[in-house]
């Protein structure tokens, strides 16, 4: 540690130099935090654990297809089964389309038993009003603040899949766990199939909790075979699952975030690299000099190391500064256009595989000149000027 | 077309420094050999930027062929007629009778096979992946033979058109070899029947390449429906295509609203607008970060000749012909960079890739396709790198004092 | 006196590729503790070569060298530096101060390498600076001194471990000649207040002048010996 302040000093040889270097550094690990934090986001709504005894039930061909109501009854009827919630996706526009949330029609008294885990904080009254009301619903927290909503505002609503304008008022506004969870709109089915008479008996999903996560498997298999054969055949799968296939619907996002993570970081490496077999070739008389007082070939090499150690470090901690400065932003920005990253963060894992990252790249890029240097013979260092 | 506002400050940029060039004595090859003597900063700093200009020309492309394959789908003397609100066909129902009304319409083209107007059907079926990964939804298009005349881009490329009355259909090229059961002779299974694949076209690439077509009829019946989902129609004359529009808003009576083709489909681009968005913002994150590095290996390069370039001044040259001459040195480095660049950027091209338009949740397959217009932006991008980050050094190096040349 | 170093026989060669291109050949040197030396030749001598050797910087190719009672060619690298650490003093034309570092931790550097704690390493840097009269320059850095006063602080730097030798190449050779006087003033306080051994390696008449033996070599070899009679240790 005494050596400490020789390898800060050295860093302000050239306080240009290290400021750029730190500046490139850390834009670069920014992007990198950012992106994989977006991707990390996004598979953990593929990965909830609170989904693990829930099941989604839907028209085999298409998730835009619709199943007979009565299909519900059955599924009631099987032993694993805690509760059954017929969902429409509704898709209804506020305002503007640009205002985009999510909106379903649902039977609304098995809302909050499907739902514990993210409709929370809505009392028995309201839920008694919200079923009772056919042109009532119930909004989340996070929406509710978006467009200063609050209890007994009437929202109203106009259909794009289906051609009717609801009129609705609000009856109860919940909390979720997620800001994702919380931006969205729950009305009751009656009203949607008393204004399409095409949907009379006619719904898109089926949201099934079991009881437990481990019956799960053998229930999907028994729903699946039992509609086989009929007009309406069922696909079902775990909530994850079906999380997943909308994600997978975002493409090869993933691929190309990790294809240009890769390429940033190359990027970085050889930057770096370049930087500091500049400072070292700039110091090649001062190393031969030290030796000459003498330090150990092996301890110039340290100190060498740990410069660069110390530059990059201050890269990927300025870029992990910048990203936790702006994931606020991200949230805002990118969070309106795709919805689930309404929930951004910064991953833990991620910040640790960037500093991990910058600190690997502190040590390959400064390991080769300084090891040269290093090797170089001390009177042809002293000889070059 | 904001890239071209980024572009702008190039003119007189690189106006002043060419006239600069010609007119002193800027000594350009003197700048080019020192590239060469600091190779290793050089060569890295030009990769980096490389690396740079590659991921800004990849995700050019595919901003490109996201809009393409939505805008370049329509035609400006077309419109679609949908139920009113509807905004995507899928959502949209026409009658029977409504579409009677329509055809009769004087303002429609017609040509020997009669009116130029096609009563379409659009639903969504499942397919699975012809690696087996799985399966997603994509996009059936029931129409009549006038809407394959009506849509002259896309191609007949193996087999033949479907026969309306038979339970058949034709496939774009790009979906034959993704999905199972597409390719010539191959048939499929949907809603009860069997249907065989008597063709395979092309569609440039637009919206119609991720769609499957048959007969109106034949589809409507298999998904026991009475309705059509839409009409293409197009127009005798382009210019009347507004009065049409506002013709079928204003009738009460049908309850439609018509879109110019062109518009319809442009309006779906906003599917592709997050990863448009996305894409910007790392390629100005990049950038910046570009910079900085382009500045750092001037200002070292600058550093490191203090002595040369106070002998150059000793020699006669002036400082703007120092100022003019590190720009270039500065140019010089990363419009290599920028070559490199474009050049790993063909690495991409051809790649196909897909996204899932969300107003449909069906898939929509499109392909990289790296133009040289495209290569050309990537490397004047590498251009306005170079004046950015070369300007502050080749500053520094114009005030560089005659007398360096004689310390050491 | 007794010998303090002793040269047998030192060779040295470079090679260019196959080339062999030999610059000492069999020379015998001996200077005793306290001595004060002066290498002088044309260019191409070996002068240099042979300060090199002596400091432990370089190895010959032929020979044999002790200095300091240590067998120089039975050491390896490491054991060489630290060797150089505890007996050797450098003193360059260039001064080679860090740029980045004051005065005071210029000194410091090779007190580091000991297993001192950071008291005794402030009294002897002080002590050190006294001894080259910079006290009132501690806390400048390099670019805020004059050539004598980094000259100076290169001294201090020299002699803060106490070594028994100090080795110069060309000490003056960027000084003004009032400065060039004073650094030479103080080199031979140290030879002959505290006893230094000193190998001094110069062009210029006036320095070797302050040195009480001159070494002249020519092609590698020892041409003549020429002792200044001076009061003093021989």
């Amino acid at each position: 540690m005494k050596y400490l302040h020789l390898i800060w000093r050295s860093l302000l040889r050239s306080r240009r130099r290290t400021l750029l270097t730190v500046l490139s550094l850390g834009v670069s690990v920014f992007l990198v935090a950012t992106l994989q934090s977006i991707l990390g986001t996004l598979d953990g709504f593929a990965h909830n654990p609170d989904s693990a005894n829930r099941m989604v039930v839907r028209h085999k061909t298409s998730i835009t297809n619709v199943l007979p109501f009565r299909y519900g009854d059955w599924l009631r009827q099987q032993p694993e089964v805690e509760a059954v919630m017929g969902l429409q996706w509704f898709g209804g526009i506020y305002q503007d389309q640009r205002n985009f949330f999510a909106n379903f029609a649902v039977e609304p008294e098995y809302l909050v038993p499907m739902f514990k885990e993210e409709v929370r904080g809505v009392t028995e009254a309201q839920v008694r009003d919200f079923v009772r009301d056919r042109t009532g619903c119930v909004v989340g927290q996070a929406l509710a603040d978006k467009f200063g909503w609050k209890l007994g505002t009437v929202v109203p609503l106009q259909g794009t899949i289906f051609p009717f304008t609801p009129r609705l008022t609000i009856r109860a506004i919940f909390r979720g766990k997620r800001t994702a969870d919380e931006m969205a709109l729950y009305f009751p089915y009656k009203h949607l199939e008393e204004s399409i008479p095409r949907m009379k008996g006619k719904v898109g999903t089926f949201w099934v909790r079991v009881r437990s996560a481990d019956d799960v498997p053998r229930l999907i298999e028994r729903i699946d075979h039992h509609f086989s054969d009929a007009l309406e055949p069922t696909y079902s799968e775990t909530e994850n699952a079906f999380q997943l296939e909308f994600l997978k619907m975002l493409g090869d996002y993933a691929t190309m975030i990790h294809t240009i993570t890769a390429a940033v970081l190359a990027a970085i490496l050889i930057v770096t690299a370049s930087t500091m077999a500049m400072t070292i070739r700039e110091r090649t008389t001062e190393i031969a000099v030290f030796r000459a007082m003498g330090f150990t070939g092996r301890q110039v090499l340290g100190l060498l190391m740990a410069e660069g150690v110390l530059l990059s470090a201050m890269g990927g901690l300025a870029g992990i500064g910048l990203a936790l400065v702006t994931a606020g932003a991200v949230r805002g920005n990118i969070g309106t256009s795709i919805p689930w990253l309404s929930d951004f963060q910064l991953q833990p894992a991620t910040l640790l595989f960037c500093l991990q990252a910058t600190l690997a790249v502190g040590v390959l890029s400064t390991f080769i000149p300084a090891y040269q240097a290093v090797r170089r013979p001390i009177v042809e260092g002293l000889r070059s000027l | 077309m904001t890239t071209w506002l980024l572009f702008l400050p190039l003119i007189p940029a690189l106006g002043w420094l060419a006239w600069a060039a010609l007119r002193h004595a800027v000594p350009l090859s003197y700048n080019w050999r020192s590239l060469w003597q600091r190779k290793v900063a050089t060569l890295s700093t030009a990769a980096a930027i490389a690396v740079v200009v590659a991921i800004f020309v990849v995700v050019r492309s595919l901003s490109q062929g996201i809009s393409h394959a939505f805008v370049s789908s329509g035609r400006s003397d077309q419109a679609v007629v949908l139920r009113a609100n509807a905004r995507v066909e899928l959502n949209s129902t026409l009658e029977r009778d409504q579409v009677r009304v329509l055809k009769a319409d004087p303002l429609l083209a017609r040509d020997a096979s009669g009116v130029l107007a096609s009563a379409e059907c659009y639903v969504i079926m499942m397919l699975d992946y012809a690696d087996g990964t799985g399966g997603t939804n994509v996009a059936v298009r029931g129409l009549e033979p006038a809407g394959i005349r009506m849509r002259d881009r896309v191609r007949l490329v193996q087999g033949r058109w479907f026969n309306p009355g038979l339970w058949e259909m034709v496939v774009p090229a790009r979906m034959a070899w993704r999905f199972q059961g597409l390719r010539l002779g191959q048939s499929i299974s949907f809603a009860g029947h069997r249907w065989p694949i008597v063709g395979v076209f092309d569609a440039e690439g637009s919206a119609f390449d991720s769609e499957l077509w048959t007969g109106v009829e034949q589809l409507m019946q298999a998904r026991k429906r009475d309705a059509y989902s839409t009409m293409l129609v197009r127009l005798a004359d382009p210019d009347r295509l507004p009065g049409f529009i506002r013709q079928v808003d204003a009738d009460k009576r049908l309850k439609l609203e018509a879109k110019a083709e062109t518009d319809y489909y442009g309006e779906q681009t906003e599917a592709g607008k997050p990863i448009q968005v996305l894409g910007n913002l790392i390629t100005a994150i990049l950038t910046l970060g570009a910079i900085f590095a382009a500045m750092n290996t001037m200002y070292s390069a600058v550093a490191g000749r203090t002595a040369e370039i106070g002998t150059l001044r000793a020699l006669g040259f002036r400082r703007v012909e120092i100022l003019a001459s590190f720009q270039w040195e500065a140019l010089m480095l990363c419009s290599m960079g920028g070559l490199a660049g474009a050049l790993l950027a063909q690495g991409f091209n051809g790649i196909q890739t897909s996204t899932v338009n969300f107003q449909t949740f069906s898939d929509v397959s499109f392909a990289f396709t790296i133009t040289p217009g495209l290569m050309a932006q990537g490397v004047a991008f590498s251009i306005l790198m170079g004046l950015a980050g070369g300007f502050l050094p080749a500053w520094r190096a114009s005030r560089i004092p005659v007398t360096e040349a004689m310390n050491s | 006196m007794e010998a303090i170093i002793t040269c047998r026989g030192i060779a040295k060669s470079y090679y260019r590729g196959a080339l062999e291109i030999p610059v000492l050949q069999g020379l015998d040197l001996e200077i005793p503790r306290g001595g004060y030396y002066a290498l002088m030749g044309p260019s191409g001598s070996g002068k240099t070569t042979l300060l090199n050797l002596i400091a432990g910087i370089d190895r010959p190719t032929g020979g044999s060298l002790e200095v300091c009672g240590y067998q120089l060619n039975d050491l390896d690298d490491d054991e060489l530096a630290g060797w150089r650490a505890l007996h050797m003093g450098f003193i360059f034309q260039n001064y080679n101060l860090v740029p980045v570092l004051s005065a005071f931790e210029n000194v410091e550097l090779p007190l580091l390498l000991t297993t001192m704690g950071r008291r005794e390493r402030r009294e002897r840097v002080m002590e050190a600076l006294g001894l080259v009269n910079l006290l009132d320059r501690t806390g400048n850095y390099p670019r805020q001194l004059s050539g004598g006063q980094e000259q100076r602080v290169a001294i201090a730097r020299a002699i803060v471990t106490e070594p028994e030798i100090l080795v110069a190449d060309e000490p003056t050779g960027a000084l003004d000649a009032k400065n060039a006087e004073e650094v030479m003033a103080l080199l031979e306080h140290l030879n002959q207040a505290l006893g230094k051994t000193i190998l001094l390696v110069t062009h210029d008449p006036k320095a070797a002048h302050h040195a009480r033996v001159q070494i002249h070599l020519e092609k590698g070899v020892l041409e003549k010996t020429i002792e200044v009679n001076r009061p003093g240790p021989a």
